[in-house]
């Protein structure tokens, strides 16, 4: 009976050890938390670019380090079988065209690493090779992502 | 028993008299358009405000058109629909297979009483039932507009329906219904602002036609006026767009406007769905525009 009792936990624990790892290593978990980022990174600078922040040339650049870091590893992210599952907004588009997607996933790098050769110190500045990035991020979500609802 | 018999007959044909008077189709002529030389600069801002090319735009490799694809209306989209198939006629100004030979009193009553040159009522999947709130004006300069835009060749075949949608008499009855020009939403002294949103939502922009839930003979409720609806084609649901709405209400109207304008939301997400050519749309007008439209829908009864 007390071998029971224990048993059940460990085995419960055992269980959710298996199941997280397998989330969190899964592709489809991998890039959906990766977007989250690139997301969490927009925030501050488009409310710059609606002047409804104060520009911060710092706050800039690190979040065209993480477009930089993400735009990076994104191409990996879509192996054959898992193109489905998890709630991924991941379209079919991207394994059946995906000399497209990797064209889309090229201009957003390429965008991301003018602006920051660029490293604009002014709003005035910043618009002009911050823009295309924005442009870029709604180009390849046209195309290349769904809505899970 | 012959008397019951005659007078059933007679009831009959009353009836059917009847019927064919309230389903006649309605029209304007051209004496009772307003004198004015219409202006296809000021047309080009109604026809992106209006969403022609989200519907009459010829695909291109089987996806939407994009960019200046979105001016060459040769029609041949298709709106899978639960009442059948509906295939999107060709309104480029090509004379024989567009609508280049129409006079502007045909364009102003397909676009406002629903009815075609040959006197035929139109499917209500053509948005008139909300471009009848536009003004005569506006409509005038958009076939101006829509004249100088490249003719495309090409008829598109005719919709596939299921039984009684297929009967286009029919449709007289609805207009009799759903078919009005004044509008939705009753504000008592509005600002301004409010009442130019008003006119772009529930006119040019039809937002209705796709957040409104509607009846089961496709007729908008009036009474949940843009508090979101299954999509109509396909799954997937339209969101709530009055204050009541889980994701708007949090939304400044500033927010509202930005969106319209950009595509992003506050959160820095992007627009999806079939609100993406919408959007690209409403990036066209002026911010003055957009401002407008996020005032109205600031303003709009709420919908739980
Ligand atoms: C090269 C294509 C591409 C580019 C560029 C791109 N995205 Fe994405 N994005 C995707 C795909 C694909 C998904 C869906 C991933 C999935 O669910 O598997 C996605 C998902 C998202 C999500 C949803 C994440 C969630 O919570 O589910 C957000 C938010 C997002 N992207 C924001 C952005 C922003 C902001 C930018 C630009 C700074 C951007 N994306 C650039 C392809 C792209
Ligand atoms: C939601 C899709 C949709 C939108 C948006 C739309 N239309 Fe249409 N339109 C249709 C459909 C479907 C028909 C065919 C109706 C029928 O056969 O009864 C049609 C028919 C027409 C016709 C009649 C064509 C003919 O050959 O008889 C004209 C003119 C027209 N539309 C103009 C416009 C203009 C101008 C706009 C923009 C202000 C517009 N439409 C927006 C779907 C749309
Ligand atoms: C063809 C159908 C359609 C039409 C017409 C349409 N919408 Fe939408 N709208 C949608 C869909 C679908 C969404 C959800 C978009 C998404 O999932 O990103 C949406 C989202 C929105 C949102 C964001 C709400 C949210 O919770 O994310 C706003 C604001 C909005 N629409 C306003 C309008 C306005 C204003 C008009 C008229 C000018 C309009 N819409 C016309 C389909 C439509």
């Amino acid at each position: 009976m007390p071998d029971m009792k224990i048993r059940v936990p460990l085995l419960l624990a055992a269980l959710a050890i298996a199941t997280s790892v397998v989330a969190d290593d899964d592709p489809r978990h991998v890039r959906h938390e990766l977007m989250e980022g690139v997301r969490d990174a927009a925030k501050p600078v488009g409310l710059m670019l609606r002047g409804e922040a104060e520009f911060d040339g710092e706050q800039l650049m690190q979040s065209l380090m993480v477009w930089q870091d993400a735009a990076g590893q994104f191409g990996g992210l879509f192996p054959e079988g898992t193109e489905s599952g998890m709630d991924t907004e991941a379209a079919p588009a991207i394994w059946t065209d995906r000399a497209g997607f990797d064209a889309a996933l090229a201009k957003w790098a390429t965008a991301v690493d003018a602006a920051i050769e660029a490293a604009p110190d002014t709003l005035e500045a910043a618009r002009p090779v911050v823009g295309p990035v924005f442009q870029t991020c709604k180009g390849c979500h046209d195309n290349y992502r769904i809505s899970d609802e | 028993m012959r008397r019951t018999v005659r007078i059933g007959a007679a009831l009959a044909a009353a009836l059917v008299v009847a019927g064919w008077w309230l389903t006649r189709p309605q029209t304007i002529s051209a004496g009772d358009l307003p004198v004015r030389e219409p202006d296809p600069v000021a047309g080009e801002a109604v026809f992106w405000a209006g969403g022609c090319a989200s519907c009459h735009a010829t695909p291109v490799d089987g996806e939407r058109a994009r960019g200046d694809a979105k001016l060459r209306l040769g029609g041949g989209a298709e709106l899978d629909t639960p009442y059948g198939v509906f295939r999107v006629p060709n309104i480029s100004p090509h004379a024989a297979d567009g609508i280049g030979s129409w006079s502007m009193s045909d364009f102003v009553n397909a676009m406002q009483r629903g009815v075609s040159p040959q006197g035929r009522h139109y499917y209500p999947s053509f948005p008139y039932a909300s471009y009848a709130r536009m003004s005569t004006a506006d409509v005038m300069d958009l076939k101006a507009f829509i004249d100088t835009l490249p003719e495309v060749e090409g008829e598109t075949p005719d919709h596939s329906l299921d039984f009684p949608w297929n009967l286009r008499r029919g449709i007289g009855l609805w207009k009799r219904r759903y078919l009005s020009r004044i509008p939705v939403v009753q504000f008592d002294g509005a600002a301004a602002e409010v009442l130019r949103g008003a006119y772009l939502v529930e006119g040019a922009g039809h937002c209705g036609e796709c957040h409104t839930p509607r009846d089961r003979f496709g007729g908008l409720l009036a009474g949940q006026w843009l508090g979101g609806a299954p999509a109509a084609e396909g799954e997937g649901k339209v969101p709530n767009i009055t204050p009541a709405a889980k994701t708007l209400s949090g939304w400044s109207a500033g927010d509202i406007s930005y969106y319209l304008e950009s595509g992003f939301t506050p959160e820095f997400d992007t627009v999806g769905g079939t609100m993406v050519a919408v959007q690209e749309n409403m990036a066209k007008l002026t911010k003055a525009d957009r401002d407008a439209i996020a005032a109205y829908l600031k303003s709009i009864p709420p919908v739980e």
